[in-house]
């Protein structure tokens, strides 16, 4: 009986989950082709800015951030702490609500409506290095003191040992950062005002709050948007939820 | 496992965004003017701006099409952007205070006399013009005569009369006034103040126009049509379709639906003035014209002027198009012809707009000043704040913005 | 001896900052000059203009924390925060029990209530406003209170009751209580069995006790995780509320996040106005760390 009751609850509540999904795409494909010839939007162009500044910053945010965590967690250095306190420090002032400020360096720097201010304002992740710093600790010495005795350097060490054995654990930050990236939307809609950089977020979102939406073609739109994603997360998604129950983060 | 040669693909890729694609900050600098127009809702004024960008030809062009809230885009570009290099706007006079935009008084040369006098007069500051109006767009209440007549109403001529009308239309799933679904409020304000006898800046311009107990009493009338308002249609008030389909029962929308309009109901179609309060108001209709303007960071501004130059000055062919192949707008210069607008409903709006047209958006009407009085409207009208009090913060707010105009 | 230390320490500093550096000298550049620089911004007159000139002192502190725009935008998602922290907790932990019991489909049960994760907060935006919450009688809201025999609601437009709440609510949960559930489970699994054998042969013989004395102090510190981001989170919220409620106009003065009036005064129609816009953020950063760790308090205290 309480299994029944289970079962029910987790079927209804399954239904419920997917049930937007069913809406957008029994929406979206009858008019799937058309969106590419849409002229309210260079739709094509948006997707394409998209995936290279998703791509693009999630390769930088797992080099950067990796490399930065793997210093700071094995290079003795006498400062070392201080500078892993100036990272944690950031972290008490979450990202989003810098975006006026951040405007106003990125702007200053001339990169309004060029993938540059998209992109690399947001490779700096504290998060990520913390999360790359606590996993290098946990990593293996032995394998290490292997790789130093058969003459390897320091980048040597990381290069040939390090990454290598740790591709599950950089996957799941990568795919944790491809998905952020893909669909974050505040800094993309103030830095990407000339419509050749505007990310399919931002696209999307100009044709949602127009006044007059032609929802086939919008539903469509969407529909394409969340292709990308859905397949990523369908491949790779065992080392995302692996990244998540290990690290306990990847929201913001 | 990452090889060696797989981080160089990892290196060129961050190189790629580090170095740009098509970066878009040239500008006209490259040779290239870039065009920004909201998203105008009528069919084919999309294909007819390209078309126009296409055939310009002393630089190449590239329109960009805004749909959604297409101000605060112009606003935040404005700021720091050299993006656009021309784009379509009503001036504020913050606008030319802080140098953003360039003056175009030279472009109009003997064409001066032709354009619409209070168009040009409401684009101008500190004697210079700031853009070249491109066509007039005006709203008005639209409504179907044997629905009124079913209901025994008459036409409403007084504010209390329409909020009677609309009750009484309120029947059977259809509603009785759609005016937009934030329930009126951004596309009644400015008539309500008119209907009053009241404005957004007193005549001088050196006050606010609402410092008046009548204005509080004005917003409680549309507090008292609330609850017969159309809301959560699927088109807003700029599109006929609440109207068309037959959700509302009168519509408050853009001269440039009549065509739809007509073709739906046919000679079922009567228009109005926004009514007035009482005697000591007037009926009106607002009137704007968008207007080509130049982006003073533009990397090319004589570029950037020479479009405009040639789009809304010398191709009086392309500006007839405009104004009356898509939908219904007066034109911006007394010799162009509007001849959808020779009699039947068309007729009767010019008049209301030679009778009773209003600039909807003064030049020292600020953003923020018409933000905090939509703020209180919205309050007052949606969630039965008190008129008073909330007036008096919009009051507060409107006179700081204007003191600071004069600094 | 000690020549050959000192050269070891001054080879690892540099091999410290070849690892490090390309970090730090963003993390300087992207967060910690824009901190700096919003400070100092917050300071001036920075109407239209990112290099002030005009030093006003507290002035646009003084002008942020007597506008009651924004003052109702932190209230108003304080009670935000108060209402959907708990709410989230509680689905996202009744979510992550009920396919931690089950032994057949389990990971196909926890794909699917972790998929909208992948959704982005536009996309559901889109679904909600059009399909499940439009006005019209053929939106899915609409037609299920049509079964009951219920008419039809504009849910976003109505503003007495604020319907537009529920609108808001079920998109956010929808997107986020998925994540939550993931950081659950785990916590659940890190949860030793052979307490719950212990417990019931000494004879804890419902559920509910052993919920209450072995499950729940295991999560406590998947709590505090949940409960802090949930907060942070709800206090950052931007994307569902600007495409549901915003519109071409604009946006209400009703449900506006301290983002979006962030947004509005320093971008777009509120006045252009950098440095009460910085001001606003210093405040709203204060604002989100005091809450953080006031939470923190409340919940790392033993029980």
């Amino acid at each position: 009986m309480r299994s029944l009751a289970r079962w029910t609850a987790l079927v209804l509540t399954a239904a419920l989950f997917l049930l937007p999904f069913a809406v957008l795409v029994a929406k979206g494909w009858p008019a799937l082709a058309d969106v590419f010839t849409y002229k309210e939007i260079p739709f094509a162009r948006s997707l394409l800015n998209s995936a290279v500044v998703a791509i693009a910053q999630t390769v930088g945010q797992v080099v950067l951030c990796s490399l930065a965590g793997y210093g700071l967690a094995r290079i003795p250095y006498r400062h070392a702490a201080k500078v892993l306190y100036a990272v944690v420090a950031t972290l008490m002032v979450p990202t989003a609500v810098t975006f006026v400020p951040s405007f106003v360096v990125v702007s200053s720097l001339g990169w309004l409506s060029d993938l540059r201010g998209l992109v690399v304002p947001g490779l700096f992740s504290a998060v990520n290095v913390f999360l790359f710093r606590q996993y290098f600790l946990d990593f293996p010495v032995p394998l290490e003191e292997a790789g130093r005795l058969d003459g390897l350097s320091r980048w040597g060490v990381y290069w040939r040992v390090v990454v290598p054995n740790s591709t599950a654990f950089l996957a799941a930050i990568a795919v944790i950062d491809f998905i952020g990236s893909w669909n974050q939307f505040l800094w993309p809609l103030v830095i990407a005002q000339d419509s050749s950089t505007w990310t399919v977020q931002v696209a999307l979102s100009g044709l949602l709050t127009a006044q007059n939406p032609k929802t086939t073609l919008l539903f469509a739109a969407a529909t394409v948007s969340i292709l990308p994603i859905i397949l990523v997360f369908t491949v790779l998604q065992r080392y995302l939820v692996r990244g998540i129950s290990e690290t306990g983060l990847g929201g913001q | 496992m990452l090889s060696r040669r797989s981080f160089g693909v990892v290196a060129g890729l961050l190189g790629l965004a580090a170095c740009g694609v098509n970066t878009g900050r040239e500008g006209a600098g490259g040779g290239t003017v870039r065009h920004w127009y909201h998203a105008y809702g009528e069919d084919g004024v999309q294909d007819a701006v390209r078309r126009y960008a296409a055939a310009y030809p002393g630089a190449r062009v590239e329109v960009q099409w805004n749909p959604g809230d297409y101000d605060s885009k112009v606003l935040t570009a404005l700021q720091t952007s050299a993006v656009p290099d021309v784009f379509e706007a009503q001036v504020k006079v913050d606008w030319v205070r802080q140098k953003q935009v360039v003056p175009l008084d030279d472009l109009l040369g003997d064409t001066r006399d032709d354009f619409v006098r209070a168009l040009l007069d409401s684009q101008t500051v500190d004697g210079k013009l700031y853009g070249v109006p491109q066509a007039i767009d005006t709203q008005v209440l639209y409504y179907r005569p044997s629905l009124l007549e079913k209901a025994g109403v008459t036409p409403p001529k007084a504010v209390d009369e329409l909020i009677d009308a609309a009750k009484r239309l309120t029947a059977g799933g259809v509603r009785g006034l759609f005016a937009g679904n934030d329930g009126g409020v951004g596309v009644l304000t400015a008539p309500l103040l008119w209907s009053a006898g009241l404005d957004f800046l007193s005549d001088d311009g050196k006050a606010p126009g609402f410092d008046d107990p009548r204005a509080a009493t004005v917003f409680g009338k549309l507090r008292e049509l609330n609850e017969t308002l159309l809301l959560g249609a699927p088109t807003d008030w700029s599109d006929p379709g609440a109207f068309v389909d037959g959700l509302a029962a009168m519509q408050w929308t853009g001269l440039w639906n009549l065509p739809k309009i007509t073709a739906a109901h046919g000679d079922d179609v009567g228009v109005l003035p926004f009514p007035r309060l009482d005697a000591d108001g007037a009926e009106s209709v607002p009137v704007g014209a968008y207007s080509a303007m130049v982006n003073a960071r533009s990397a090319d501004v004589e570029a950037a002027k020479a479009y405009v130059k040639w789009l809304w000055v010398d191709k009086s062919d392309y500006q007839t198009e405009f104004a009356t192949a898509f939908g219904a707008h007066l034109p911006a210069r007394k010799s162009l012809a509007a001849t959808a607008l020779r009699d039947g409903p068309g007729k009767e709006v010019v008049g209301f707009v030679t009778s009773g047209g209003r600039i909807a958006s003064p030049a020292r009407w600020s953003a923020r000043a018409n933000t905090a009085l939509s703020d209180a409207v919205s309050r007052i009208a949606r969630q039965g704040a008190d008129p008073a009090g909330e007036l008096r913060a919009a009051l507060d707010v409107a006179r700081d913005e204007i003191a600071r105009l004069d600094r | 001896m000690r020549a050959i230390v000192k050269r070891a320490n001054s080879r690892n500093t540099l091999v410290f900052w070849l690892f490090v550096g390309p970090f730090a000298i963003g993390l300087l550049l992207f967060t910690y000059v824009p901190i700096t620089w919003s400070a100092y911004l917050s300071m001036f007159d920075a109407r239209n203009t990112v290099t002030p000139t005009e030093f006003v002192g507290l002035a646009n502190y003084i002008d942020i924390l007597t506008d009651r725009a924004f003052l109702d935008s932190i209230g108003t998602f304080t009670v935000f925060a108060a209402f959907i922290v708990p709410t989230t907790v509680v689905l996202s932990l009744a979510l992550a029990l009920l396919v931690n019991q089950v032994t057949w489909a389990r990971a196909f049960f926890r794909s699917v209530y972790f998929l909208p994760f992948a959704c982005s907060y536009v996309v559901a935006s889109l679904v909600w406003k059009m399909s499940l919450f439009p006005g019209v009688d053929s939106g899915i809201a609409n037609t299920v209170l049509g079964w009951f025999g219920a008419d039809p609601e504009a849910w976003i437009g109505t503003v007495e009751p604020p319907l537009y709440w529920v609108v808001l609510v079920t998109a956010r949960l929808w997107l986020q209580l998925g994540f939550y559930m993931l950081l659950f489970i785990a916590a659940l699994q890190r949860i030793p069995t052979h307490l719950y054998e212990a417990a019931w042969i000494d004879g804890a013989s419902t559920g509910w006790q052993s919920f209450r004395h072995i499950t729940l102090p295991g999560l406590r510190g998947a709590l505090v995780a949940v409960l802090t981001l949930n907060l942070i989170n709800a206090y950052q919220a931007f994307d569902e509320f600007y495409n549901i409620l915003g519109d071409a106009r604009g946006y209400p003065p009703f449900a506006r996040p301290p983002l979006v009036y962030l947004y509005y005064t320093s971008l777009g129609s509120g006045g252009q106005d950098l440095g009460r816009g910085s001001a606003g953020a210093v405040v709203l950063a204060l604002v989100i760390a005091l809450a953080t760790l006031l939470s923190g308090r409340v919940f790392r205290r033993p029980t």
